[in-house]
């Protein structure tokens, strides 16, 4: 393998210095832009999460998250992946991708959303390196607090250290979706079926 | 090796044919090409955010080389393999000695335009290894065993009962399922046991980042981090021009693939690998396969700027008459007939002729690439090389019902300047290109030149000609 991709690298690297047409001194680096909608609401990240196909669920006055999670999802096996939430078992007690499969809800804590894409991002850090089991869950359920929103995706990416320091890190706008068949737009392909944010402020 | 052109015109005429796939194609294709539109116009920064694409994406290609030496430098300091290969061939061996090397036999692989291009399915199952797609689109068209149609809708092409008759063959399903969601619901469950019993994943990438060595996936279907998850083994191959220089430049791109792909703010996973999960195992294969040869192209280096989102395809009348598989290519639509030629300028030298050269393409591509203006000098390169047998059998053929009359022709040719200066235009553009037969525009003259040269401009033309002038 090693004498290919040696080989391969210092081949493909040289052609590329030898002969390529655009020329540094013609393309400067352009400055890093933030342009576009500066509104971090509830409200804007409310309305694009809908737009996406996610969902919003209330509490009830002096309802614990516990209750509003189960009065959306009675009766189903609920695994939690933070100490914030109780449920018979968490997502270090997944054993094996089999056991995940058997997850019909799966609740977790987003470190921050984004206004512009009702996005939430969630890293290795929150999933306490579980990456595959959160999309093997049928539901997702995400507790995200008002005041952990960025505007849009150009904040996003200069404010959250987490896009340079998280080894996995995934924003979900939504449910896994597909508009392949005849363009009848499915929620629920391949990943989890629905998607629904909780405020926890 | 002799290779013969791909019959665009030929395969087109045959899809529009099956009027019902066909009208489908055309609505579903401009109803994405209207959203994205939409989306345009909320955005009052749009022209900007394409302005500044277009601005990183040729400055990242006008440094490629040391970008891409930054990306490998941070993407092995994270613990990542990163692997080169020439071309398709140089790929598909890496990847079959990274499987081989951990007793892998089943892969399940995310949508990758490029592994197609690679023909790496082709090259691993006589090795022994089973290549799934999760990708639903994808799918569709490997139980098919047809190329994908689209870069970013791979079955677009096909209607539900298309579905229904390729999944009751494969999965048993009922062949007058006519509903896309219980159809959608079998792929589900017909995918899961394959993913749980996986021995390896891959992906392909949208964009790699040289200052943080990651790379950004973009799915709605979330196949990707299944693929990359669920087993121990995550195989990433992208193609050397997907880079970007830092991480905020992904805001401008993030903002504008999924709009100008499917109309909507962003796809439902956008997701940044930085690092080997825990105890896993990551590999980076960065492919060149032709694009050094591009980037060498004075008139074409800048098509490396193409993202994918497919929107120069949305909006091709020509893609949306012709569907995707009529071009016999990994990559269709006006993107397609820029960069199909630079793999091999024979096979595809029907392709820059796809085109009535509207410029929409142009107009919708979110890097600015000057797509139509690319695909004209593509014809001229062509022209000049003799690669035209689309204009010798194709056009000539039609030509030869104007051509064939003698007198016609010269009347033509000689009647006046004009007609000669725009004899190859016309020949080009007109009803005589075979596309221009399905067209409503221009009509087919409901009367020939020669008799309309009879009528109204014979008598003045004899009166010339006996003056002293040339016309025979
Ligand atoms: S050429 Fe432009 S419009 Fe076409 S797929 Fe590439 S980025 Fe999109």
């Amino acid at each position: 393998m090693t004498t290919i991709h040696q080989n391969a690298r210092d081949v493909i690297l040289a052609k590329l210095r030898e002969k390529k047409i655009p020329q540094p001194e013609q393309f400067p680096l352009p400055d890093v832009v933030t342009l576009g909608d500066l509104d971090a609401s509830p409200k804007r990240f409310e309305d694009n999460l809908l737009r996406m196909g996610g969902s919003l669920w209330p509490r009830e006055e002096g309802e614990s998250l516990e209750e509003a999670v189960r009065r959306k999802f009675p009766d189903v096996k609920i695994c939690s992946a933070t100490d914030e939430f109780k449920a018979s078992f968490k997502i270090t007690d997944l054993r094996s991708l089999k056991e995940a499969n058997l997850v019909d809800v799966m609740v977790v804590r987003s470190p921050f959303g984004i206004a512009e894409m009702g996005a939430i991002f969630l890293s290795e850090k929150e999933l306490s390196d579980h990456l595959a089991d959160v999309h093997l869950a049928q539901h997702l359920i995400v507790l995200l607090s008002k005041s952990d929103l960025t505007a849009n995706m150009h904040t996003a990416y200069q404010e959250r250290e987490e896009f340079k320091s998280a080894a996995y890190g995934v924003l979900m706008s939504g449910p896994s979706a597909t508009a392949d068949i005849q363009g009848v737009l499915i929620r629920g392909a391949q990943g989890v079926r629905s998607l629904t944010v909780i405020w926890t402020d | 090796m002799s290779v013969k052109p791909v019959a665009h015109a030929h395969e087109g005429a045959k899809f529009l044919e099956e009027k019902a796939h066909y009208h489908f194609h055309d609505e579903r294709l401009w109803d994405v090409r209207q959203k994205r539109d939409q989306e345009m116009h909320i955005l009052p920064e749009w022209q900007e955010l394409r302005q500044k694409a277009s601005e990183i994406k040729e400055h990242t290609l006008a440094n490629l080389p040391e970008y891409l030496e930054q990306f490998e430098k941070n993407a092995k300091a994270n613990g990542i393999y990163v692997h080169w290969a020439r071309d398709g061939e140089e790929h598909n061996r890496l990847v079959n000695e990274i499987l081989q090397s951990h007793h892998a036999k089943s892969l399940i692989k995310s949508k990758s335009m490029i592994t197609d291009e690679c023909e790496m399915r082709e090259y691993l199952e006589p090795q022994g290894i089973t290549v799934t797609e999760t990708d639903l689109g994808e799918r569709i068209q490997q139980l098919d065993n047809q190329l994908p149609s689209h870069v970013v809708l791979p079955a677009v092409q096909k209607l539900t009962g298309d579905v229904a008759a390729l999944f009751a063959k494969h999965y048993n399903t009922d062949p007058n399922d006519n509903d896309p969601h219980s159809l959608t619901e079998a792929q589900r469950q017909a995918a899961r046991p394959i993913i749980l019993n996986a021995d390896a994943g891959m992906t392909g990438g949208n964009f790699l980042v040289a200052e943080t060595g990651s790379f950004v996936v973009c799915t709605n279907e979330g196949n990707a981090d299944l693929s990359a998850n669920v087993t121990g083994l995550h195989i990433a191959t992208l193609g050397i021009e997907r880079i970007v220089p830092r991480m905020s430049d992904l805001g401008v791109f993030i903002r504008l693939l999924s709009r100008s792909a499917l109309g909507s703010p962003i796809t439902q996973y956008t997701t940044h690998f930085r690092k080997p999960k825990k105890n896993g195992e990551m590999h980076i294969i960065l492919v060149d396969n032709g694009r050094s040869d591009r980037l060498a192209m004075d008139d074409f280096w800048s098509s490396l700027k193409c993202i994918r989102c497919g929107a120069c395809m949305n909006t091709c009348p020509v893609y949306r008459r012709s569907g995707g598989q009529s071009y016999g290519a990994v990559y269709s639509g006006p993107i397609g007939a820029i960069i199909d030629p630079t793999f091999n300028k024979t096979k595809y030298s029907t392709l820059p002729f796809a085109s009535t050269l509207n410029g929409s393409c142009t107009n919708v591509c979110p890097v600015k690439i000057n797509i139509h203006e690319q695909i004209f000098k593509w014809r001229r390169v062509l022209v000049e090389e003799h690669e035209i047998p689309f204009v010798k059998k194709e056009i000539m053929k039609m030509a030869g019902r104007l051509l064939a009359s003698p007198r016609l022709y010269r009347a033509a040719i000689k009647g006046t300047n004009v007609a000669l200066s725009t004899m190859p235009r016309f020949i080009l553009y007109n009803y005589l290109n075979p596309w221009g037969k399905h067209r409503e525009l221009p009509h087919p003259v409901k009367q020939t030149f020669n008799s309309w040269y009879r009528q109204n401009r014979l008598k003045s033309a004899q009166k010339q000609s006996e003056k002293g002038g040339q016309v025979q």
